[in-house]
């Protein structure tokens, strides 16, 4: 099973093994992995589900869109020019099947 | 109206709920479901209403459970059957349509300007007078324009666009059936299709910024009758809302002289402002879902096919949620609220909603009406509870 690391800012960290297709956010909320909140429901619509990705996978995400650019340029907490990421859109499995992420201090 | 079994002999009953108490004050009530039966049935209401906050945050993330495509609807009635009462992929699809327009680069480069002149022109009508009833005269007219802009119905006038939405939301709480309300519904619904009608072919020769521009032009462009449902529901549910978060902006700010003085030294809290008025006073204080299957919630079972109210003016008050709920402070730690709702349905003008209120209409009004505060002669007044906000605002300032 794919598996995403979500690291707090206290240094305590979630491990959740989840279904192949799920997103980084759709996970965190069905978990209640504190600190990812998911308001929009994964349209890319309201930024608070804001990541930033470790280096090791950076290379393995996809393209960031339009709509997730100008999002994340709403996001609560400072965006990091290559960390940065909203949680809706990535997708565990296949070319990605493990995620280690930090969980920013605010999503609102 | 069709009556299905909604209730078992378990269910809890709050059969002390009235209408006009929950017009007038609708938080004690809510405060007293929370706590004593967080999912009963309502027989003034005719629906459970779910009150607790992570209650109602279960049924927004649940749309299988709980469906928006609610049987005997009077929004359906009213408005036609638009994307607010789908639920995906339908709801998706026409969503995509129409809400390019409102994603926030668009706000910011092409509405905000726009929400500028309007504040600007209509606070410079007022100015002079040194006394004026703020919702009437600024937040719905302010809100109108705004929308009959952004929507693409610049043939209409404010007056029209607050008729329009003021009855057909009459329409769609017509629980009593009542004729005359009705025949205002109806004769607005057709106002509307007129006013499209006259906009469509022009829209369609000549793509804008609006959203009957880009519901005709997407990649799956909208039907006629997809794009008149739901330019009645944006009409329906896009002029109080600014209209009342900004009444009720202002009303708290005016009434919290300490942090009124905080916000004028730190523009950039208008847009906590914004965030606590919501919280504090949701604009839809209640919205409907039906369940698709029986389903437990909040220690309540309840039928398939039951008819509920998700009430985020409870949510937003929840004390499991929120520290002393009842408290407007800009201070308070900042937590998710339910104001826009949660899940696919999440407010399509949030982004609006907020560039509009927080960016343009709060620092000009402070700024254009010096000594601005609430005029002591006049009460004002919130009133609603499915729709609440200031019903009065009266105010006064130095000319």
């Amino acid at each position: 099973l794919p598996k995403i690391t979500y690291h707090h800012d206290d240094g305590t960290q979630d491990v959740l093994d989840v279904a192949d297709g799920s997103t980084v956010m759709r996970s965190a909320v069905t978990s209640g992995v504190h600190g990812i909140v998911g308001e929009c429901g994964g349209q890319a619509m309201c930024a608070t589900c804001h990541v930033y990705v470790r280096e090791p996978d950076l290379a393995a995400l996809p393209e960031i869109s339009e709509e997730e650019e100008e999002m994340l340029e709403c996001a609560a907490a400072e965006r990091d020019e290559t960390r940065s990421r909203l949680g809706c859109q990535l997708t565990l499995g296949g070319q990605l099947p493990e995620l280690e992420v930090d969980v920013p201090k605010a999503q609102v | 109206m069709t009556v299905t079994p909604q209730q078992t002999s378990d269910t809890p009953i709050a059969d002390w709920v009235t209408l006009s108490a929950l017009h007038a004050d609708p938080f004690p009530i809510y405060r007293r479901l929370r706590d004593e039966m967080p999912v009963s049935w309502v027989p003034a209401v005719g629906r459970y209403l779910v009150t607790r906050f992570a209650d109602v945050h279960t049924v927004d993330t649940d749309a299988e459970t709980f469906s928006a495509d609610e049987s005997d609807s009077l929004m359906k009635r009213a408005m036609g059957h638009s994307m607010l009462r789908k639920d995906d992929p339908a709801h998706q699809r026409e969503r995509k349509a129409a809400g390019t327009p409102l994603r926030p680069n668009q706000v910011k480069k092409q509405w905000t300007p726009i929400f500028q002149r309007n504040a600007e022109a209509l606070l410079g009508g007022i100015r002079g007078d040194g006394a004026a009833e703020l919702i009437d005269s600024f937040a719905a007219p302010f809100a109108a324009r705004n929308l009959a802009e952004i929507i693409g119905l610049p043939n209409a006038s404010a007056q029209d666009m607050r008729r329009w939405s003021q009855t057909m939301i009459d329409g769609t709480g017509n629980y009593a059936d009542d004729a005359h309300v009705w025949e205002r519904a109806e004769r607005s619904y057709y106002e509307v299709n007129e006013a499209l009608d006259e906009m469509i072919p022009r829209l369609r020769a000549e793509p804008d910024a609006s959203m009957v521009s880009a519901m005709l032009h997407a990649d799956d462009p909208l039907g006629i009758e997809e794009i008149r449902a739901n330019v009645k529901m944006t009409i329906g549910g896009g002029l109080n809302e600014p209209r009342d978060v900004l009444g009720v902006a202002v009303h708290a700010l005016l009434s919290e002289g300490q942090q009124l003085a905080q916000v004028l030294a730190e523009p950039a809290l208008f847009a906590t402002v914004f965030d606590e008025a919501v919280r504090y006073v949701a604009p839809i204080g209640m919205y409907p879902r039906q369940t698709t299957r029986e389903v437990e919630l909040g220690g309540t079972v309840l039928p398939a096919g039951a008819k509920l109210g998700v009430v985020a003016g409870s949510a937003n008050r929840d004390e499991r949620q929120f520290e002393e709920p009842d408290t407007f402070d800009v201070h308070r730690e900042k937590k998710p609220h339910v104001a826009f709702g949660g899940g696919a349905h999440y407010c399509l003008g949030a982004w609006a909603a907020k560039a509009s209120v927080a960016t343009v209409a709060l620092p000009m009004l402070f700024d254009r009406l010096p000594g601005l505060r609430l005029d002591p002669d006049r009460r004002a007044r919130a009133a609603g509870w499915v729709f609440r906000g200031m019903a009065e605002l009266p105010v006064a300032w130095i000319r």
